[in-house]
C-alpha cells in the first residue's frame, strides 16, 4: 500500500484523538468518582443507579419515621408508667382508707392526696408530644379530658395513627384515650371517662367518710389497672417491633449504599492505573508521531 | 544520409520542455498537498513521433512529449465513501443530539428527577408523621413546586431543542441548495473545458469534494451519464446528482429543495410551524439518510406514531413525560388508579377526597382540592374548579377524567392555586373532617407510590427509569453506529489517500528525477553547442 504524508498525519491525529478520548474518560471517572456520567455510558448501570437511589432515599425516610414513631411511643410508654404509678398509689390509699382505725382527719388527708392524684391523672391524659395530644386519637389538637375527667370529644378506638415504616408496612403508634381511660370502649363528648369515674367515686366516698364504699371500689381499681397493663404491654410489643424494624432498616441502608457504591462508584485504584496507562500510551504515540512526521526526502536533499 | 544540423537542439529542447512540465507538475502537487479533495496529478510522457529514415536504417527518435495530465483517483472508492458518509452524517447528528437530550434529564445525579421526586415523597412522609405541622406543610408545597418545575424545565428544554433543530434543518437545506448550485456551475466549467478533449483535473477534484460534502448531508447518488456523441465522436458525458431517484443536479440544471412551514402539527407535542422539506417544484422528497435525516428523526421521531419517523426523538420523550404527569396527577388528585392490576381503573381516596386542616366536624363534603393542576395561558396555576372545567363535559361523562387530564402537559404541569396560596390548610391529609391527626387520606395517596400498576412500566420511578434507560440505550446505539461509520469512512478515506494523496518523498524523488533530466537535456544543448563550435569556428578556412 502506498503511504502518503497526509495519511500518516491523519492516522496519527486519529489515534491521538482516541487516546485523548480514553484519557478524558478516566479523568472524568476520577474527578466524579462515578463510573458513568451519562446513561448511554452504561444504561444498565444507570437504571440500576436510579432504582438504588430511590431505595436508599426511602430507607432513610423510613428510618426517620421509625425514629419519630419511637419518640412518640417512648412518651406514651413513659406516660403509661406514670399512670400505672398513680393507680398504684390510688390502690394503696384505697386499701389504707379501708382501715377501721382511720380518724376522719386521716381520711381527709387521704382524700386530699387522692384529689391531687386525680388532677395528676387528668394531666397525664392530656400529655403532649411536640404539641400534639397523644391520647386524643385523630384530634391531636385537642386535650382529651376536662378538669372533671369527662371526654372533650367523641373518641373511638379506631382512631389509630399509622406511621409507614417500610413499603406496605406500617405501625400504629398511638393509644387512644377511649382504650386507655375508658376500658377500651368508645366514648362520646361529655361522657365521663371510666378511669376518672373510679377516682371521682373514691373521692366522693372519702368525702362522705364511707370507708366501706371505698373498699368496694378496689375491684374497679384492679380492673382499671389491668386495663392499663394490657395497653402498656401492647405498647411494649409495638416498641419491640419498632426496634427490630430500626435494626433491619439500618442493615438495609448499609446494604443498599454498598450496592449503590458497587454499582456506580469507580474503583479508584483501577481508574488511576488506567489513566497512567493511557498517559504512557499518549506520550509514546506523541513521540512516535513526532518521529514519523518530521523527516522526508526534503531533509536529505542538499 | 543527411539531416538538419540543428536537429539535436530540437530533441534536447523537447527534453527540457518535458522535464519542465514534470517539474511544474511536482510543484503543483506539493503546493496542493493539503488542499482538501485534491488528488495527485501525473503527467503521461511518451516518446515523440519518430522520423522514418528513407535509407532503411529505421526510425530516428525525436525525443519526448507530454501527452496529458491525469489525476490519480479511484472512482469506486468515491462511490463507496459517499454511500458510507451519509450514515456517518446521520449517526453523528443523532449521537450529538441524544447526548444533549440525556443531559437535560440530568440522571443519574443527586439533582435529577429521582432526587426531586424522592424529596417530594420524603416531605409527604414527614407530613404523615406530623400532619398538623405548618412548617412541614410549607415544605411539601415547596417540594411539589420542585417536582412541577422539573417537568416544566425539561419540557421547555426539549421545546428549545426542537426549535434549534428546526432552524438547523432550514440552514442545512440552504447548504444543500448552495452545494447543488456550486456543483452545477462546476459541471458547466468542466464540460466546457473537456469538450476540447482536455481533462479538467482540478475542477473535477473540486466537484468530487463538494459531492463528498453533500453526501454527508443527505442520501445522494452521483454519476456521469452519456447523453449522446460529440461531433468528434467522443461520448457527451454529463454529471448528475440524485436524491432518492430525483435529480437535484442534472448537468447545469439545479432542482432546489425548499422548507415549508407546517400548517398542521405532525405530533401533538410539537411546537408550531415546523418545517417540512420538499422539492421546490412541489414534489415530495424522501430523505433516507444523511445529517438531514438525523435532524428530522430527532425533531419528529415519535416511534412511528401518526406517521412520524421510526425513531425515539423529541416528541417521543415529550409524549412520555406528558403521559407521566397526566397519570401521576390523576392518581394523586383523584385516586383513580388500577389498584389491583385487573386492567380496570379503580377509584380510591385521592387528594380531592380529603378535608382541609381547619375543617370542622360538621362538614359533609370533601374539600375537593386538586393538588396538581396546570398553568393557565398567563403562566399562573389554575384552581381546581377551573382545571375541572377544562374537561368540557359533565362529571357524569365517562371520559370526564380523561378529558380533564388530557389538557395537562409536562410544560404546564403545576401545583394548584389552592395549594400555592394556602398549603397550611389546603393540603388534605384527613379523610374525616375536623381530625387534624388523621392521615388516612394521605396514606391512601402515599400507598400509590408503590403501586406497580400505576403505569404499564410500574410505579412512578419505574416509569421515569424506563424513559431514561430507553434514551440511554438509544444513545449508546447511536454511539456504536457512529463509531462504526467513523471506522468505515476512515478506512475508505485512507484507501483514497493511499491512491490520491501526495507523497512528499515521491514528489522529491520526481523532483530529482526531472531535475537530472533537465540537467542532462541542457548538457545535450551544451554538447551540440560545442560540436557546432568546432564545426563553425574550428574548421575555419
Amino acid at each position: 500500500m502506498r503511504i502518503t504524508n497526509n495519511m500518516l498525519i491523519n492516522n496519527m491525529l486519529n489515534n491521538l484523538n482516541n487516546n485523548l478520548n480514553r484519557m478524558n474518560k478516566y479523568q472524568n471517572q476520577l474527578a466524579t468518582g462515578k463510573k458513568i456520567s451519562l446513561p448511554s455510558d452504561d444504561p444498565i448501570v444507570a437504571s440500576r443507579a436510579l432504582k438504588l437511589r430511590t431505595d436508599v432515599a426511602e430507607i432513610q425516610q423510613y428510618k426517620r419515621n421509625v425514629d419519630d414513631a419511637t419518640s412518640w411511643m417512648e412518651i406514651t410508654e413513659k406516660t403509661l408508667g406514670q399512670i400505672g404509678d398513680v393507680m398504684h398509689r390510688v390502690r394503696e390509699l384505697a386499701v389504707q382508707s379501708g382501715n377501721e382505725t382511720n380518724t376522719p382527719d386521716d381520711l381527709d388527708k387521704i382524700r386530699q392526696e387522692m384529689e391531687q392524684l386525680r388532677i395528676q391523672m387528668i394531666h397525664l391524659a392530656n400529655t403532649t408530644y411536640a404539641g400534639r395530644y397523644i391520647f386524643s386519637g385523630y384530634k391531636t389538637d385537642k386535650p382529651l379530658l376536662d378538669e372533671n375527667g369527662a371526654f372533650l370529644m367523641d373518641i373511638s378506638n379506631s382512631e389509630q395513627i399509622h406511621f409507614e415504616i417500610g413499603i406496605g408496612d406500617d405501625i400504629n403508634i398511638n393509644v387512644t384515650g377511649s382504650d386507655l381511660f375508658n376500658n377500651g370502649t368508645d366514648a362520646a363528648a361529655g361522657e365521663m371517662s371510666g378511669l376518672l369515674d373510679t377516682l371521682n367515686n373514691i373521692i366522693a366516698a372519702l368525702e362522705a367518710g364511707d370507708n366501706g364504699a371505698v373498699g368496694n371500689m378496689l375491684d374497679r381499681i384492679d380492673n382499671d389497672m389491668n386495663n392499663i397493663l394490657r395497653v402498656r404491654s401492647g405498647v411494649g410489643a409495638r416498641m419491640n417491633r419498632l426496634e427490630l424494624t430500626a435494626n433491619r432498616l439500618e442493615d438495609d441502608f448499609i446494604n443498599f449504599t454498598t450496592l449503590m457504591s458497587k454499582n456506580e462508584d469507580v474503583d479508584i485504584a483501577e481508574a488511576i492505573m488506567n489513566l497512567m496507562n493511557e498517559e504512557n500510551v499518549y506520550r509514546a504515540s506523541l513521540s512516535a508521531g513526532a518521529r514519523v512526521i518530521q523527516p522526508s526526502l526534503v531533509d536529505f536533499l542538499k | 544520409m543527411s539531416r538538419s544540423t540543428f536537429f539535436g537542439f530540437d530533441i534536447a529542447t523537447r527534453g527540457l520542455y518535458t522535464a519542465q512540465r514534470g517539474l511544474t507538475n511536482v510543484n503543483h502537487n506539493i503546493d496542493n498537498i493539503n488542499t482538501p479533495g485534491y488528488s495527485r496529478q501525473k503527467i503521461t510522457q511518451t516518446a515523440s513521433r519518430p522520423l522514418l529514415m528513407a535509407d532503411g536504417t529505421g526510425m530516428l527518435g525525436t525525443g519526448s512529449d507530454v501527452t496529458g495530465v491525469y489525476r490519480t483517483r479511484d472512482l469506486y472508492l468515491d462511490a463507496k465513501y459517499r454511500s458510507e458518509a451519509q450514515y456517518l452524517g446521520e449517526w453523528d447528528i443523532k449521537d450529538r443530539l441524544l447526548e444533549q437530550m440525556q443531559v437535560m434529564y440530568n440522571e443519574p445525579s443527586d439533582s435529577g428527577f429521582n432526587a426531586v421526586l424522592n424529596g417530594f415523597y420524603d416531605t409527604l412522609q414527614q407530613l404523615a408523621t406530623d400532619p398538623s405541622s405548618l412548617s412541614v406543610r410549607a415544605a411539601v408545597k415547596e417540594k411539589a413546586i420542585m417536582v412541577a418545575k422539573y417537568f416544566n424545565s425539561v419540557a421547555a428544554h426539549f421545546e428549545y431543542l426542537q426549535n434549534d433543530v428546526n432552524n438547523i434543518i432550514y440552514a442545512k437545506v440552504q447548504d444543500i441548495n448552495s452545494l447543488a448550485d456550486q456543483i452545477a456551475k462546476l459541471n458547466k466549467q468542466i464540460y466546457n473545458y473537456e469538450i476540447t478533449g482536455n481533462t479538467a483535473n482540478d475542477l473535477r477534484d473540486q466537484r468530487d469534494y463538494l459531492v463528498d460534502k453533500l453526501s454527508r448531508l443527505i442520501n445522494i447518488q452521483a454519476y456521469e451519464v452519456v447523453s449522446g456523441k460529440l461531433p468528434d465522436g467522443r461520448d457527451d458525458v454529463r454529471f448528475c446528482v440524485t436524491i432518492s431517484g430525483k435529480a437535484i443536479v442534472d448537468h447545469t440544471q439545479v432542482s432546489y429543495l425548499t422548507c415549508v412551514q407546517r400548517e398542521e402539527k405532525l405530533n401533538f407535542e410539537d411546537i408550531n410551524y415546523l418545517y417540512d422539506i420538499k422539492w421546490a417544484d412541489g414534489n415530495t422528497l424522501t430523505i433516507k439518510s444523511g445529517e438531514l435525516k438525523g435532524y428530522l428523526d430527532i425533531r419528529d421521531g415519535n416511534d412511528e406514531l401518526n406517521g412520524s419517523p421510526n425513531f425515539r426523538g423529541i416528541p417521543f420523550y415529550q409524549r412520555r413525560m406528558n403521559e407521566f404527569v397526566r397519570v401521576f396527577a390523576m392518581t394523586f388528585n383523584e385516586g383513580i388508579i388500577d389498584i389491583d392490576g385487573d386492567g380496570v381503573l379503580d377509584n380510591v381516596n385521592g387528594h380531592v377526597d380529603g378535608y382541609r386542616l381547619n375543617s370542622t366536624g360538621d362538614e359533609t363534603e370533601p374539600a375537593g382540592i386538586r393538588f396538581f393542576t396546570m398553568l393557565d395561558e398567563y403562566g399562573n396555576p389554575m384552581d381546581s374548579a377551573a382545571f375541572a372545567a377544562g374537561a368540557g363535559v359533565d362529571p357524569t361523562d365517562p371520559d370526564y377524567y380523561e378529558r380533564m387530564y388530557s389538557q395537562l402537559t409536562a410544560r404546564t404541569f403545576s401545583i394548584s392555586k389552592e395549594i400555592l396560596d394556602d398549603p397550611s390548610n389546603n393540603i388534605c391529609t384527613t379523610d374525616t373532617p375536623g381530625q387534624v391527626g388523621n392521615i388516612e387520606n394521605l396514606r391512601s395517596i402515599l400507598s400509590m407510590r408503590h403501586n406497580t400498576y400505576m403505569f404499564m412500566e410500574g410505579g412512578p420511578e419505574d416509569y421515569i427509569k424506563t424513559i431514561i434507560s430507553t434514551m440511554g440505550v438509544d444513545a449508546q446505539q447511536a454511539k456504536t453506529h457512529l463509531d462504526n461509520q467513523v471506522i468505515m469512512t476512515n478506512q475508505i478515506d485512507m484507501r483514497r489517500q493511499s491512491v490520491s494523496g501526495v507523497s512528499i518523498d515521491e514528489e522529491m524523488a520526481n523532483l530529482v528525477r526531472y531535475q537530472h533530466a533537465y540537467n542532462a537535456a541542457a548538457k545535450m544543448i551544451q554538447t551540440y553547442s560545442e560540436i557546432l563550435d568546432i564545426l563553425v569556428n574550428g574548421l575555419g578556412l
